[in-house]
């Protein structure tokens, strides 16, 4: 299910600011509209998929994350290969919706610390006032002109996703400008 | 530079877009019964306003769907926003 061929970046600490590889980890994308849809989600997942834009929900080790008003993506260490199995058979085969495991297309990097907002700001278009003092909140946006996915589940720690292809990058990239601090 | 408020993720940078052109075009019914001056015209002829406008955009980077704006082009000012099969809520 998972691919070892992920990237090897160790663990960086800067001035109030740790930057961690989470890696392997299983990542689903989930879409669909419908009532079933949402009623097998939530019963094999144990988590109610968040209809509220940019809002997350988390319970243990299971975050489900709003991608858009009928896409989402579920990740954690949790996920098995049963979980995986089980969404495969009774939404996808059903034609409920589509289950797409993405675990090897992103790649999970968790920042923390007192200064992610300002690393972040200074390569995103996004305005942080809002969501920096927000727990659970979710934005698609752009990172040095990379699409990220940022996912913060406690305050002062996001989990940024990246594309594999750009996360070499996108890593030196976030080295660099945490140098700055 | 401007913000766009996304009707499902709220505003944000336009960065985060990519404009798809004029809004409203119809589709004709049946394209077979069209001379091809009509048929290019419905294809490739569109409006170039100065002043206020109907205008498809995408949210590329963010929830990737499609969306309407009445965009005034002189001065980028936005007076509505709102989803694909909505009607304008100014004419």
């Amino acid at each position: 299910m998972l691919d070892i061929n992920f990237p090897k970046f160790e663990k960086k600490d800067f001035q109030d600011l740790t930057l961690n590889l989470v890696e392997p980890i299983n990542k689903i994308n989930l879409r669909g509209k419908n009532r079933d849809f949402f009623a097998k989600a939530g019963k094999i997942l144990s988590i109610m998929l968040p209809i509220d834009p940019n809002t997350s929900a988390t319970i243990k080790n299971i975050s489900a994350v709003w991608l858009s008003p009928d896409e989402w993506m579920v990740y954690g260490k949790d996920i098995d290969k049963n979980i995986s199995l089980s969404l495969d058979n009774e939404i996808s085969k059903l034609n409920l919706g589509s289950v797409t495991d993405v675990s090897d297309q992103w790649i999970l990097i968790n920042m923390k610390g007192k200064n992610v907002f300002d690393v972040l700001s200074k390569g995103s278009p996004f305005n942080f006032n809002k969501f920096k003092s927000t727990k659970n909140i979710v934005v698609q946006t752009l990172l040095n002109h990379v699409d990220v996915i940022l996912h913060q589940n406690d305050l002062n720690n996001v989990n940024l996703f990246v594309r594999k292809s750009f996360s070499e990058h996108l890593w030196l990239w976030i080295n660099d400008s945490s140098s700055f601090l | 530079m401007f913000i766009i408020t996304c009707p499902f993720c709220g505003e944000r940078d336009q960065s985060e877009f990519a404009a798809g052109g004029e809004a409203h075009i119809v589709r004709p019914k049946q394209p077979t019964e069209l001379s091809d001056d009509e048929w290019a015209d419905f294809l490739f002829m569109r409006k170039n306003i100065k002043g206020v406008q109907f205008e498809r955009w995408n949210h590329a980077h963010g929830c990737r769907k499609w969306f309407n704006v009445i965009r005034d082009t002189s001065n980028d000012k936005i007076h509505a926003v709102y989803k694909m099969g909505e009607k304008p809520p100014i004419k």
